[in-house]
């Protein structure tokens, strides 16, 4: 639109329902020291009054049209979605467009909010070892890009942003120009465009966003961490440092991915969980992200393991696919997941919308979703191994190991 | 000033007639195979995927006597060895495909359930009856699996919010076989033996009492042939499910179980009592009610605890329905100095609205978001299957999916307002809270008997 508002139209006539996703292009990475977590907790305020619709009235007058919403913050993008009976989309486009136009921050619900927020830290960092383990390693990882905090933001932090502070992220963040709307579902593309046009043609553009800079220098030694918490078992959480979204590796990483992590078959699922039973899971989080990002091991271990074997075993595996490919069937096992996967996720119009929205913003097209599966197909298994090798290097991983407390000191 | 007219003319209009466009399930093709094993196919497009599922009434309830988690480690273990393949062989037939295995236990039944890229429905359908029929319990298996879920049973204690689940449970059930966790307890996984899941599989699994449903791209004809070649020919089993006793009144009913996680600066709380067995008619009248008491953005406890006052980032309220009973449970959590206002808040909404139920206006709303969202429960393969599964296996009937709507729509205020007063604190609840026992306690004065347990003894 000539407001700088990317909209994107998909119709499934499957059932009466539709689904509406609206990117904007904003995450903790836009933030800095001071007010960590304000795009989390702008998230929850966008829902507690604009212009037209007062506090309370969003949720009010989408459920009452047959309608939910939520959203989600991430480092990099901030995500809101509803799921309507589909007669309800306008509904919907009225709602979304007055709170990106004119959203009206009062104290009193920024007040109670904050609240919400803080409990919301409590269950997700707080009181939970994997959240304490994550907060710890992007603190290590990460010495001066603003992956360094989480999401949610440090406790003191979100205590101390302020109405203003609000203010001018909306002003900033918020303008059509930065923003993508995805709509998929028992739709006209061309009535619904018409509307798309109604409610959000008026909406004036922002300015430019300024740009993060990565100051990132790079590590020249491995780092470590230890946490002591309240729990029966210890676990592991490592990172090593890894590609944007863009880059070319990060396809072949994602293979790399399946073929350690994903089913029971898998690499480190078989080693350390059922050959040698040293853990009672193991995870590789790979996601994509703007900048250049990190891979992440998460290994729950069993209350009598020990962290060195399990470190140690974990290494060996990494070494093997750092030095030797996989075979050509584990190539295609793997392939063959990830286009599953592929396909199961494009089973739901909430899916759909969701996929076109982070590859665009993530990959830069939404055409990804049409030739992503064609573009593992030619992965090689070279290209894999000299992926692991680029990126799973010793000297720069960071680990941090939560211990029982009373342990190990 | 445009806009704002158009928006009220919009509310106008949807709101002026019920959302019932057209929800269907898709055609079923029916059958049984010669051993007596009910199949049910559902052909449904347009991605080639599909899903089956085989569903036995053999969950945590019909765990034998000092057994509990049985059910449920036996299903961990089909997939770990067969007469024909091993855990590594069977792992590599699936994930090759692109296809995943998923064996577990509920309270009421066992299931198995892979999904697929259609073009594997045949050797899919033919590892799922060979985990089913041919397990091999390998003893190696046995004990790391064993040893595995003991570690994980000493691990979840690190998480309050399970160790509050299943607190609630022993704090509503106790001894009934609702009354635990489907993983079991670690004192009584610690004496399961390969024999156990043996004869556990023998008496438990059979044709006769067993459902395989498959939802997705593929062929009627094709699937009753394969069918029948995998199951024709199984033998042995139950002819019926056993009988779940019915429900006694909550054994914590007006009590609180407290227990202590000293280093928690947040306490997770439960109010729980009596619910709605499966099958009951005065589901609709509830879920539109509960729909206005805790389970939706807009319900009374979430604007009491959230929006209001900001004690908790959650609160919701639901009914558990299983065969023989049901539970009605309300669920939050807060910082540890406000446990107390959060548990009087909770239950002032409860008194509430068990005093008047839900407005006019509420029940309103709560219609038209219940059928507005109800589309959304069968857009995928495993949705399909699982609905038609719990059709049959609940016997809800075949309209179930096509009148579920008009159904709701049907519930009047004073409905709403009977299910609330039979259902809501009829009569004391039992609470759970999951804290900083030193601090909650002084807190808890007036609220009946509270009782103190160390978390190691909800393992």
């Amino acid at each position: 639109m000539p407001n700088g508002l990317k909209v994107r139209l998909l119709s499934n006539r499957a059932a009466p329902i539709a689904s509406v996703y609206t990117f904007f292009k904003v995450g903790s990475r836009n933030e800095r020291p001071g007010i960590t977590g304000i795009s989390h907790l702008f998230e929850h305020m966008m829902f507690n009054g604009s212009k037209r619709y007062g506090p309370k009235q969003f949720d009010r007058v989408l459920e009452s049209h047959g309608g939910r919403s939520n959203a989600y913050t991430s480092h990099d993008m901030t995500v809101y979605h509803e799921e309507v009976a589909a007669e309800a989309l306008e509904v919907v486009f009225d709602l979304e467009s007055d709170r990106m136009a004119s959203l009206a921050i009062n104290d009193t619900s920024l007040e109670s909010e904050r609240e919400v927020v803080k409990e919301e830290r409590r269950l997700r960092v707080d009181n939970e070892p994997t959240g304490l383990l994550d907060e710890e390693l992007g603190a290590l990882m990460w010495k001066a890009h603003p992956y360094r905090w989480p999401v949610i933001g440090w406790m003191g932090d979100i205590e101390n942003i302020a109405r203003e502070d609000c203010e001018r992220y909306f002003r900033t963040y918020y303008a059509p120009n930065n923003a993508a709307l995805y709509v998929v579902g028992d739709l006209d593309p061309g009535r619904t465009l018409a509307l798309v046009r109604r409610y959000y043609g008026g909406i004036p553009p922002g300015p430019p966003t300024p740009p993060v800079v990565n100051s990132e220098p790079e590590q020249r030694g491995e780092r470590r961490a230890v946490l002591h918490h309240a729990v029966h078992a210890p676990s592991l959480m490592l990172g090593y440092h890894a590609p944007s979204a863009r880059d070319e590796d990060t396809l072949a990483l994602d293979v790399l991915q399946y073929a350690l992590t994903v089913g029971d078959g898998s690499r480190l699922a078989r080693s350390l969980v059922f050959e040698r039973p040293l853990v009672v899971g193991v995870s590789m989080d790979w996601s994509w992200r703007t900048d250049p990002g990190a891979i992440v091991f998460y290994l729950e271990l069993k209350p009598d393991s020990r962290p060195q074997s399990v470190e140690k075993a974990l290494y060996d595996e990494l070494d093997k696919v750092r030095s030797h490919r996989l075979s050509p069937r584990e190539l295609a096992k793997a392939k063959n997941n990830l286009k599953s996967h592929l396909l199961q996720g494009l089973a739901t119009n909430s899916g759909k919308a969701h996929a076109l929205g982070s590859y665009e913003l993530l990959r830069g097209s939404w055409r990804s979703s049409l030739d992503l599966a064609s573009r593992y197909e030619a992965i090689s298994a070279e290209q894999v191994r000299a992926a692991s090798e680029r990126h799973l290097v010793p000297e720069k991983r960071s680990v941090a190991t939560l211990l029982p407390s009373g342990a190990g000191r | 000033m445009r806009r704002a007219a158009a928006a009220r003319r919009v509310s106008r209009r949807v709101g002026a007639r019920p959302l019932l466009k057209g929800v269907h399930l898709p055609e079923v093709d029916e059958f049984q195979t010669s051993s007596g094993l009910k199949v049910l196919f559902a052909e449904r497009g347009p991605l080639p995927l599909v899903a089956l599922q085989l569903w036995l009434p053999a969950g945590s309830a019909a765990d034998p006597k000092r057994k509990d988690g049985l059910a449920d480690f036996t299903a961990s273990l089909l997939r770990r060895g067969t007469r024909k393949r091993t855990a590594d062989e069977l792992n590599e037939a699936v994930e090759f495909c692109g296809a995943s295995l998923a064996c577990g236990a509920e309270e009421d039944f066992l299931s198995v359930r892979i999904n697929a890229p259609s073009e594997h429905l045949r050797p899919m359908l033919e590892i799922l009856a060979e985990v089913v029929r041919w397990p091999s319990f390998p003893r190696k298996e046995v004990e790391s699996t064993r040893t595995r879920l003991l570690a994980q049973l000493a691990n979840d204690l690190d998480d309050p919010g399970v160790v509050a689940e299943r607190a609630l449970l022993r704090a509503l059930w106790d001894d009934h076989p609702y009354g635990h966790d489907v993983v079991g307890t670690a004192k009584q996984v610690r004496t399961f033996t390969r024999q156990d899941a043996v004869a556990f599989q023998r008496s438990r699994f059979g044709p006769r009492v067993g459902l395989l449903v498959i939802a997705g791209q593929g062929e009627a004809r094709d699937v009753k042939a394969v069918a029948e070649r995998v199951f024709g020919d199984w033998e042995g089993g139950p002819d019926r499910a056993l009988a779940t006793p019915p429900l006694q009144p909550p054994v914590l009913s007006g009590r609180t179980l407290l227990v202590d996680k000293p280093e928690q600066t947040q306490s997770q709380i439960r109010i729980g009592g009596r619910g709605i067995p499966r099958g009951s008619e005065d589901i609709f009248a509830a879920s539109l009610m509960n729909t206005a008491l805790g389970g939706s953005f807009t319900s009374r406890l979430v604007e009491a605890i959230r929006v209001k006052r900001g004690l908790s980032y959650g609160v919701s309220s639901g009914f558990e329905r299983l065969m023989a009973a049901g539970s009605f449970a309300v669920s939050t959590f807060t910082k540890t100095e406000t446990t107390r206002a959060a548990i009087d808040l909770c239950l002032l909404e409860l008194a509430k609205m068990r005093r008047k139920g839900p407005s006019a206006e509420e029940l309103d709303v709560a219609k038209r978001y219940l059928t507005g969202l109800f589309p959304l429960r069968f857009e995928t393969n495993e949705a399909v299957a699982g609905a038609l599964a719990e059709i049959r296996l609940y016997g809800l009937g075949d309209d179930w999916v096509e009148r579920y709507r008009e159904r709701l729509l049907q519930v009047t205020v004073e409905e709403a307002r009977r299910v609330a007063r039979k259902y809501i604190l009829a009569e004391p609840p039992a609470i759970v809270v999951v804290g900083n026992a030193a601090q909650v306690k002084k807190q808890l004065s007036g609220l009946g008997p509270v009782s103190v347990r160390e978390v190691s003894q909800l393992q």
